[in-house]
């Protein structure tokens, strides 16, 4: 039962990793501030339509997993394609996050790049596989609060250092011409103004802020409706400062060391720790970016474990077994899973940075997966063959156009989320409608325009409020 | 995307934008908790800033 200030600073605590300062400072290095987008157009509008629109239908609606709702609202198919989708999804993130901590480790102490992240998944491994990190939210705190005084100490070291502002813009604009502006042109191969838009502020960031379990379980937590949604909404001033935080320090390093190039852009941040930041700092710093970024890799990979297990062995391999069994399944399925990242972690070079490997591997089923659940949620009409369909064709289009035609994966979110809206009232409107016993408690009207709560809205307008 | 897409002028996208925060602003603010708890307002206050950094950068 929190009030709303604690559900905000939860949701901003989580939505700012180590990997956040790593990867936006490096987008920022590459990009310029157009890597603030993600901050702005890419979540602020979110944000304000979940607080008034989302957060609400969930309250209402009781506590839903969304493959859950999935499940519920079109059928088992659904279900366990998305299982499949955000397992497979899981394991790749962890070879990203293997690649971050490599190059975190070869950036500040010169170990190897192989060594790093064979150390790395060592310690992941051994740790995760015994049991987890112990005291995890404690840790955490701690973690993110060494993270962001390190954060500011290098803004505020890197800006005196080149001059202030003034001097930031004059020692990059000559060379990079349109790293001080949020839109880039058309012909960017990676994030065009247009794929901004479409993708990334109509599609990837309503998929997250509206649908994502990690945000909605912050806000289910809250004393009351209003807390859930002042909570959410009330998260966003303190979310348009993060670029602050985390892009300009990657604007800084690319005025002080012009000089990286291809994947190496995303050492900025490491790079600026180790020279900016005086000795005792600078290693506390470093610690606690190193230890934050192996408690992702530890969450992810028990994440990755229980979705392989719960979802896909247990239900179609061996139903009923002891819960020892089950959990050892897990432990197996976990050292499988680091062998893989392992694997997995150099591919990572191939996109242009960390930030945008990431945001690529969700492009591939978040439009998809948004498309069918806002129809689930918001039409009736929606039949469970639709959504099969739809999430089927919607993760056909993305791979085609991610992995045939190399497209942005902005427009891959884009088409990929049309396709799969298209499809899915294409093929609802062909099939039997779903009875409404199916569908109470589960869309958008029925759930909100519930009787009793029409009978308080109108006692309410009677009395003059 | 096709080649015919690259010609598009880069203002486009602050008009769309500053319409997509326009709308949004317009939309929350038509939908005890009153005056500060009043999310309506945040909502427009949000997207105003939102447009004027828009309109800066």
């Amino acid at each position: 039962m929190l009030p709303w200030w604690v559900i905000s600073m939860s949701i901003i605590g989580t939505n700012i990793g180590a990997y956040d300062y790593m990867g936006a400072a490096g987008g920022a290095y590459r990009f310029g501030i157009a890597q603030a987008n993600y901050e702005w157009i890419g979540a602020i509008p979110a944000m304000v339509l979940s607080a008034l629109l989302f957060v609400p239908y969930y309250w209402k609606a009781g506590v839903y997993t969304v493959p859950e709702f999935l499940g519920r609202r079109y059928n088992l198919a659904v279900r366990v394609i998305e299982a499949l989708l955000w397992g497979a999804f899981l394991a790749c993130v962890l070879g990203v996050f293997f690649w971050a901590a490599g190059l975190m480790l070869n950036e500040y102490l010169g170990i190897p790049i192989w060594v790093s992240l064979l150390v790395t998944a060592t310690i992941v491994g051994v740790y995760t596989i015994t049991g987890g990190l112990a005291a995890v939210a404690m840790t955490d705190v701690v973690q993110l609060l060494v993270m962001f005084i390190g954060g500011v100490a290098l803004t505020v070291l890197g800006l005196w250092t080149v001059g202030g502002w003034s001097g930031l813009v004059a020692s990059i604009t000559p060379t990079h011409p349109n790293h001080f502006n949020l839109f880039l042109p058309l012909d960017d191969p990676v994030i065009p103004w247009l794929g901004m838009i479409l993708g990334l502020a109509f599609v990837l960031s309503p998929a997250w802020w509206c649908c994502h379990q990690a945000i909605i379980q912050r806000t289910l937590g809250a004393r009351s409706e209003w807390d859930a949604k002042a909570g959410m909404m009330f998260a966003a001033f303190p979310k348009m400062f993060i670029p602050v935080l985390v892009v300009l320090p990657g604007l800084l390093a690319l005025s002080l060391n012009p000089d990286l190039v291809g994947p190496d852009m995303d050492r900025a941040f490491p790079w600026l720790i180790r020279n900016l930041l005086p000795a005792g700092l600078a290693g506390l710093v470093f610690a606690a970016f190193m230890a934050a970024l192996i408690s992702s890799v530890d969450s992810t990979l028990n994440s990755a474990a229980t979705v392989w297990t719960r979802d896909i062995y247990q239900r179609f391999f061996v139903k009923t077994a002891s819960d020892r069994h089950y959990l050892n399944v897990g432990r197996i399925l976990t050292f499988v899973f680091v062998l893989w990242a392992i694997a997995f972690a150099p591919v990572t070079k191939q996109f242009p940075g960390i930030y945008v490997a990431m945001q690529s591997l969700l492009s591939i089923f978040q439009g998809p997966t948004f498309a069918i659940t806002l129809l689930g949620i918001g039409w009736r009409r929606a039949t469970q063959w639709g959504g099969l369909f739809g999430l089927l064709a919607g993760v056909a289009i993305s791979s085609a156009l991610f992995f045939a035609a190399g497209w942005s994966f902005l427009y891959v979110a884009w088409w990929s989320f049309v396709g799969a809206l298209v499809v899915t009232v294409v093929v609802s409107l062909l099939t039997r409608p779903e009875p409404t016993s199916k569908l109470e408690g589960l869309v958008y009207g029925l759930v909100m325009k519930d009787d009793e709560i029409q009978d308080v809205i109108s006692r309410r307008a009677e009395g003059g409020e | 995307m096709g080649d015919w897409l690259t010609g598009l002028p880069l203002w486009w996208g602050k008009v769309i934008a500053a319409v997509f925060f326009l709308g949004i602003a317009v939309w929350a603010w038509r939908r005890d908790n009153r005056g500060w708890r009043d999310l309506r307002v945040w909502a427009s206050v949000l997207m105003a800033i939102q447009f004027l950094l828009y309109l800066a950068f």
